[in-house]
């Protein structure tokens, strides 16, 4: 109530002086004032493992579930649920790595393994994250050419727009609307149920095991898994465990929420399939954009279009500023160049070089002229190679005593990611196969 | 006066360039890089190969500057074994010689005080104290000073980084581009941690650091390495650095730190920048915090903490020097002087009346002038306090100081009570914010 110099020895000396009656706090007042802020701050709660786990559904998401849906049906419905049990187990590691270490991935694989293994995973996190930039101007050109803008436009367009909005600083602004855009994808369920897809068919697709053969069926699997469990978000979640402060005694809440985080993002993506597979039913790749929001026809009507355009649209400029910005951060921290972050150009060249480099590359890439769609799918096919070779990381790291001590993965776990980690890497490794035999005009 | 002529001033370059690399080959072969010496042979007297290096220990609980290498950790088949010191002969960048034929086979166990390089230095954080920066060793460099081998330096170099990447011939020629002298760096990890001589030493220095100099050490530097970095500091330090943080990052701190130790570090924060601090916590951490605070310190943050943030109720500092019409000069100066540690956040006294309402807000500066016996009624007047109530917005307050040109506003409630002060610089950090451009993407 009062300050030092006025306690009770001061207002005892100088009888009357000094004491300043503080009113009551108006608590109450305060929270109604700013109730909004209150909302906002609350959602800004939802943990780290929802956020990430989410980011999945992002342009090349959007693009490989519609894909998957227009593709085979129902097909792929037990493989997400293979996915997901999966994506739970990783997410649950890298949560785990993040709160008890406090720190992200790049400085603890920087720590933990020898430097050329470091380098390595560092390369295969970049090359992973470059596709994924490359798929997110991908997914800005196919938003803004259904409302009839040429990607040679947009594309060139977007990339300076959001290099300045990031290096001059007011991008936090725009966040907040990209943001809001990409809410139109909360559409899909809805439309998957008005769709009135398949109901019978769908149930016995999620729960009976069934795999297809083809070539095609093993390309989109690894996209599905490239773009529900990618790279990126492993490193953004143990980074944003850390960064919230979130140690080892608030571990059991941080756990529910990388558990729920990815169920939720996993339903999600299955009532993409769902409603996609309902509303188009040429079971053939998806030609275009144009095609694919056909499935919000549902909700939107005739402006389905315009709706998966606002949509794709904001998440795909959201990400294409997060990702480069938490892959240059990611390499400059395990480099060793942390303080240069803050600071001005001349000082943050490795950063800033980073972060251009892959806005300058992505771009260019998305500007070759060919199918969009496809584009966005092919960039998961390349997240989808990648991922093993990061989990095997993670995997190590969670198994580690030294590290997490008595967190670490008991036998059971142990026994239950390394099956995960296998089974993906083998399907990586067999699509890896295919496309290294067709270059040479095998198979 | 004689211009030299092009060629004279071309050969005095190259005799200075040619001295200074003369200079640079004697010290890159006097120092042996610990990075090139992993995985390089150890022989025994007889000239055979016995194992491997596989780590090299240092002393860390001595007061001496540079370390000194207590043994190497040698891998012989599958066993990790550790030679003492007295029993190496020779370290050089190709190979370890012994002095002895034969290898005692001891299983290396870590102890206390002890500290091996290439799996708790090598490849992790320090602070570079002089550069006041956080580094990552890229390369650890020995030498033989005086009676032994010594740990002299830290390599941070992105050229170190690119020659571990090369064939193993790179890795052995030390590459010092951006060596830090051993003796202002401050390690953490085990050994590092517990009490010694060498903290000591370095305790001193963080100290004198300015808090935004320190600030920008906690919020670089990761979870363990800080609080490490918290222990060595005073909390006064420390409470002066915890203001100068970024939120999100003092946020992150608070949170991650244990509640006592956090209680303390905001007990000596300015109440605004404290309830500022805590208003970003979650409510569990919040109560907690506020509960573990000793009575005094919770009692000057209670009353910032109701007001919204941007408000001048929120940007308040609650650390109000009053006092009565009737003091006399000198003794309101002898009281002051003994608050002398928050001479900072004062730069005026608030006279109140019987009422305990506002009377006038007199100025240090006026109090140093005026006669020791004068009482301060003599000084009420003209120029009257510049006043605001504590639910203006933070830009009103900006502009009622930049109307009086004065240093600070006094936050008053309804009934004209003083509530608390404002200071320039709070009214500055309130108007300009993110100073920091490039940040980690933070969880929203």
């Amino acid at each position: 109530m009062t300050s030092p110099m006025t306690s009770e020895q001061d207002a005892a000396r100088t009888p009357g002086a000094g004491l300043t009656p503080a009113p009551p706090p108006p608590l109450r007042h305060w929270w109604r004032r700013r109730w909004w802020r209150r909302a906002l701050l609350a959602l800004a709660f939802a943990g780290p493992g929802l956020i990430a786990a989410n980011a999945g559904n992002d342009a090349g998401g959007i693009a490989t579930y519609a894909s998957a849906g227009a593709q085979f049906g129902y097909q792929t419905l037990f493989l997400m649920v293979l996915i997901t049990v999966a994506l739970v187990v990783v997410q649950e590691m890298c949560a785990r790595l993040g709160a008890y270490t406090g720190q992200g991935l790049g400085a603890l694989i920087r720590e933990q393994f020898s430097l050329r293994v470091t380098a390595f995973a560092l390369l295969a996190f970049l090359v992973a994250n470059v596709g994924l930039v490359v798929s997110e101007f991908a997914g800005i050109a196919a938003a803004l050419e259904l409302v009839g803008v040429s990607k040679f436009i947009s594309i060139p367009v977007a990339a300076a727009a959001i290099w300045a909005l990031v290096v001059y600083g007011s991008y936090r602004y725009a966040e907040r609307a990209f943001l809001i855009l990409s809410l139109a994808f909360l559409a899909y369920p809805v439309a998957a149920f008005l769709a009135r897809p398949n109901l019978a068919q769908a149930g016995s697709q999620l729960i009976w095991p069934h795999f297809t053969g083809s070539k095609a069926f093993l390309l989109l699997a690894v996209a599905l898994i490239g773009t529900t469990i990618t790279p990126y978000m492993q490193f953004y979640l143990a980074a944003a465990v850390a960064d919230k402060g979130i140690g080892p005694a608030d571990y059991g809440k941080e756990r529910v929420d990388a558990v729920a985080g990815a169920i939720f993002a996993d339903l999600i993506s299955i009532f993409i399939i769902v409603a996609t597979a309902a509303a188009i039913k040429t079971r053939a790749p998806l030609a275009s954009a144009q095609q694919a929001a056909q499935a919000l026809r549902p909700v939107a009507g005739r402006f389905a279009s315009q709706l998966f355009a606002l949509g794709l649209f904001g998440a795909s400029a959201l990400a294409a500023a997060v990702v480069p910005l938490s892959t240059a951060y990611a390499l400059s921290e395990a480099v060793g160049a942390e303080r240069s972050v803050g600071k001005s150009f001349r000082e943050a060249r490795l950063f800033l070089g980073l972060f251009t480099g892959q806005i300058v590359i992505g771009a260019a890439v998305a500007l070759i002229p060919g199918n969009l769609i496809q584009l966005l799918v092919q960039a998961q096919v390349l997240n989808g190679i990648i991922t093993p070779i990061l989990l095997t990381y993670v995997l190590i790291l969670a198994n580690r005593r030294s590290l997490l001590g008595t967190a670490a993965n008991g036998r059971v776990f142990r026994v239950i990611s390394t099956v995960c980690v296998i089974a993906i890497a083998i399907m990586a490794a067999a699509v890896l196969g295919l496309t290294v035999a067709g270059w040479f005009g095998i198979g | 006066m004689v211009f030299p002529t092009p060629s004279t001033a071309l050969r005095h370059r190259f005799e200075r360039r040619s001295r200074r690399l003369e200079v640079a080959r004697e010290i890159r072969e006097s120092l042996v890089s610990l990075a090139g010496m992993l995985g390089r042979p150890v022989r025994h007297r007889g000239g055979e190969v016995v194992g491997k290096v596989v780590d090299v220990v240092v002393r860390w609980d001595t007061d001496q500057p540079y370390p000194p290498v207590s043994g190497v950790v040698v891998k012989v088949g599958a066993r990790r074994a550790f030679v003492a010191a007295e029993a190496v002969a020779s370290v050089s960048q190709r190979e370890v010689g012994l002095a002895t034929a034969r290898l005692d086979l001891r299983d290396f166990v870590a102890r206390e005080g002890e500290t091996a390089l290439a799996s708790e230095v090598l490849d992790h954080q320090l602070v570079d104290i002089d550069g006041a920066r956080v580094v990552r060793a890229a390369d650890l460099y020995l030498a033989t000073v005086g009676d032994g081998v010594r740990l002299v330096g830290v390599d941070v170099g992105f050229g170190s980084l690119l020659r571990r990447l090369g064939p193993a011939r790179w890795r052995t020629r030390p590459t010092p581009e951006a060596v830090i002298d051993w003796a202002s760096v401050q390690s953490f990890g085990p050994g590092a941690g517990n009490g010694g001589a060498r903290l000591a030493r370095h305790r001193g220095e963080l100290n004198t650091l300015r808090p935004a100099e320190l600030a920008d050490l906690l919020e670089d530097l990761g979870r363990r390495e800080r609080q490490e970095l918290l222990e060595l500091v005073d909390p006064e330090t420390a409470a002066d650095a915890l203001e100068e943080m970024d939120a999100g990052e003092l946020r992150q701190l608070l949170a991650e730190t244990g509640t006592a130790r956090a209680a303390r570090l905001l007990e000596r924060m300015e109440p605004d920048e404290a309830a500022d601090a805590l208003r970003d916590l979650s409510q569990e951490d919040r109560t907690a915090l506020l509960a573990a605070l000793p009575q005094p310190a919770a009692a000057r943050l209670h009353p910032v903490l109701g007001f919204p943030a941007d408000s001048a109720g929120g940007a308040m500092t609650t650390i109000l020097f009053t006092a009565r019409p009737e003091d006399t000069v000198a003794g309101v100066r002898d009281r002051l002087a003994e608050h002398a540690e928050h001479v900072v956040d004062l730069d005026a006294i608030t006279v109140v009346d019987a009422d305990g309402r506002l009377a006038d807000d007199i100025s240090v500066g006026e109090l140093l002038l005026a006669d020791p016996q004068t009482p301060l009624s003599e000084l009420i007047g003209p120029p009257w306090p510049v006043t605001v109530t504590a639910g203006a917005d933070v830009r009103e307050v900006a502009d009622r100081l930049i109307d009086s040109r004065r240093l600070s506003v006094v936050v008053v409630d309804d009934d004209d009570r003083p509530l608390g002060r404002i200071l320039a610089d709070d009214v500055l950090d309130a108007v300009i914010s993110g100073h920091r451009r490039w940040q980690r993407p933070r969880a929203r």
